[in-house]
């Protein structure tokens, strides 16, 4: 079936390999920059690696960056978790219970997903000073609130696909409407909350702009830390790349244990249901 | 078509979006009305935007943040900026994505190809502006080259390149760490809407003696062409609130300011003008939004 030339192969591969190599350096880079001594981070020694495994650049960057790793935690979990809960009870609601208005709700959902958020920024800040929430659960509030437009879509979607008569047969039965959502809809949901948690979860890790508008010294999370760090010229590269690892790697290892699951988010993210 | 559950009254599955819909009016719909009406006071946000105009120099009254906005060199730069962006990074993205998902599709190790692309979408822009400074950086005082891209041109006898500070090519360098950092999303897509196509129609295609670039032109382009649409939408607003890439590498410095990077430093120093780019953000973005709900109302119609 694929039946291919010679010739056609090599044209193939070849711009297959170069951007594999534009994708792979920097990364590259970061890991083996990471691992070397200071001395070492210079023109002759650029691309070979270390000489030794040294871990003090990791051990300086994880000193920095330790708090505010811990408070990315803090803050990402709970987050990842109401807004995927708040998300599928929203996505069974317009999924399976046409209801007169059900239609007008979609602009504002996709405009809550779209609209970009430094325009609302003030508003926010105004709000959460108003009801005294500040720091990271201000944070965590932001990233639950639009946060729900995505999940919602999701969860429409998934439970848009699943068979009515499954609803049919449990309203004979007369269960309301919350009793379907428990006992039947949810236990079917599990890869839907896999999917949504995982994409909540790396999108409040990775977010730069509610973090640092939300957030004071003392509470900010892995991404303001690592900017601010690389920001001062006194920290030398090979710490800095320690520091971008530590930063990546919570989203790193879930991509690849979990990553088919993030990509399906990802699909989802794109409206393609 | 969706099915119907209306026993149980018009009025109770109102009830339970009820939590939702609050939160998106507080926080969606207020903010943004509070925002337009913010963009027309002036930077303490107390008086009227007026109170900002000078004698005898141009002066659109209540709407004079919008002046600074459209007509001020600070944002007409970041305007045009922004222009290119859309007009480089998007199709940028959009056709190494389609290219990486046609080309991978046909190779073994398809997988393994697809996540080392995907990879960067993991990573946080924060993460991935300080590997790529360190990629760009220049040492300017004399010392060795040790910056990634300048210590392999010194290498080959070549000066070194100010990449990042040198405006005829720093504006080119961000938007090459864009495409390195969202290619991914649309290869993701569209690979899954090349691995839905019928393979029938795509054997009968080739059976009939079609060549694969015909193939491609006449046969899988229209039939991925709503998928592309999709993308190419999302890479649209992705780009015109392009922020963290420019913040993090040059904050806007040497000739590389763009819209909302503009209005964010303003956001503390003079709110009003911050608030009046945040519209015209907003205004830029409504157009493509609806699209997308007109597009998925038609699909939903279909299925």
């Amino acid at each position: 079936m694929k039946k291919t030339s010679r010739l056609g192969k090599y044209w193939l591969y070849l711009p297959l390999i170069a951007m594999a190599i534009f994708y792979l350096i920097p990364l590259y880079v970061m890991l083996v920059t990471g691992f070397k001594s200071f001395a070492e981070v210079d023109l002759k020694t650029m691309w070979n690696l270390p000489s030794g495994i040294h871990f003090d650049n990791y051990i300086e960057a994880y000193s920095k960056l330790a708090p505010s790793l811990w408070n990315s935690f803090a803050m990402v979990i709970p987050a990842a978790l109401l807004s995927s809960a708040l998300g599928s009870l929203n996505g069974f609601i317009l999924a399976k219970w046409k209801f007169r208005g059900a239609d007008a709700i979609f602009p504002f959902i996709l405009f809550g997903m779209f609209i970009p958020y430094q325009s609302i920024l003030i508003p926010l800040v105004q709000f959460m000073n108003a009801v005294g929430i500040k720091g990271l659960p201000g944070l965590a509030l932001a990233h639950i609130i639009y946060g729900i437009p995505i999940t919602t879509l999701t969860f429409r979607n998934y439970y848009a696909s699943l068979p009515q008569e499954l609803l049919e047969a449990a309203k004979i039965d007369g269960a309301d409407m919350l009793k379907i959502y428990r006992y039947i809809l949810l236990p079917l949901s599990a890869p839907s909350f896999v999917v949504v948690l995982i994409w909540q979860f790396t999108s409040a890790w990775n977010d730069f702009l509610f973090a640092v508008v939300l957030t004071g010294n003392k509470q900010w999370p892995i991404t303001v830390a690592l900017n601010n760090m690389a920001g001062s010229q006194i920290i030398a590269w090979n710490v800095q790349m320690a520091g971008s690892l530590l930063a990546a790697l919570p989203p790193l290892l879930i991509y690849i244990f979990l990553g088919r699951y993030f990509l399906r988010g990802l699909l989802a993210g794109s409206l393609k249901g | 078509m969706l099915p119907t559950i209306t026993r149980q009254g018009r009025l109770i599955p109102w009830l339970y979006l009820a939590p939702a819909l609050v939160i998106m009016l507080i926080f969606v719909v207020f903010p943004v009305f509070n925002t337009i009406s913010l963009s027309l006071k002036d930077k303490t946000s107390t008086r009227s935007a007026e109170v900002s105009c000078v004698a005898g120099e141009p002066c659109w009254g209540k709407l004079e943040n919008y002046r600074y906005a459209l007509t001020n060199p600070e944002m007409t730069q970041a305007l045009r900026n922004n222009a290119r962006w859309l007009i480089l990074m998007v199709p940028g993205t959009v056709i190494v994505g389609l290219l990486f998902a046609l080309l991978a599709d046909r190779v073994p190790y398809e997988s393994l190809a697809k996540s080392i692309i995907f990879m960067p979408m993991a990573i946080s822009f924060v993460g991935a502006g300080v590997i790529w400074r360190f990629v760009y950086h220049i040492e300017s005082g004399g010392g060795e080259q040790i910056g990634l891209l300048n210590a392999l041109l010194v290498r080959l006898g070549a000066s070194p390149v100010a990449f990042l500070s040198n405006p005829a090519i720093n504006n080119y360098a961000l938007m090459v760490v864009g495409v390195w950092l969202w290619a991914g999303f649309c290869m993701t897509v569209l690979s899954a809407a090349i691995k839905g196509l019928p393979s029938e129609v795509l054997e009968a295609a080739r059976v009939d003696g079609t060549n694969e670039w015909q193939l491609f032109w006449r046969i899988m382009l229209p039939m991925i062409a709503p998928t592309l649409l999709v993308v190419t939408t999302t890479m649209v607003i992705n780009v015109l609130k392009i922020f963290d890439i420019v913040f993090v590498m040059t904050g806007g410095n040497f000739g590389t300011e763009v819209i909302a990077n503009r209005m964010f430093k303003l956001i503390v120093t003079d709110t009003g003008r911050s608030m009046a780019i945040a519209v015209l953000l907003i205004v830029l973005t409504i157009p493509l939004v609806l699209f997308n709900v007109y597009r998925f109302r038609l699909q939903e119609r279909e299925e």
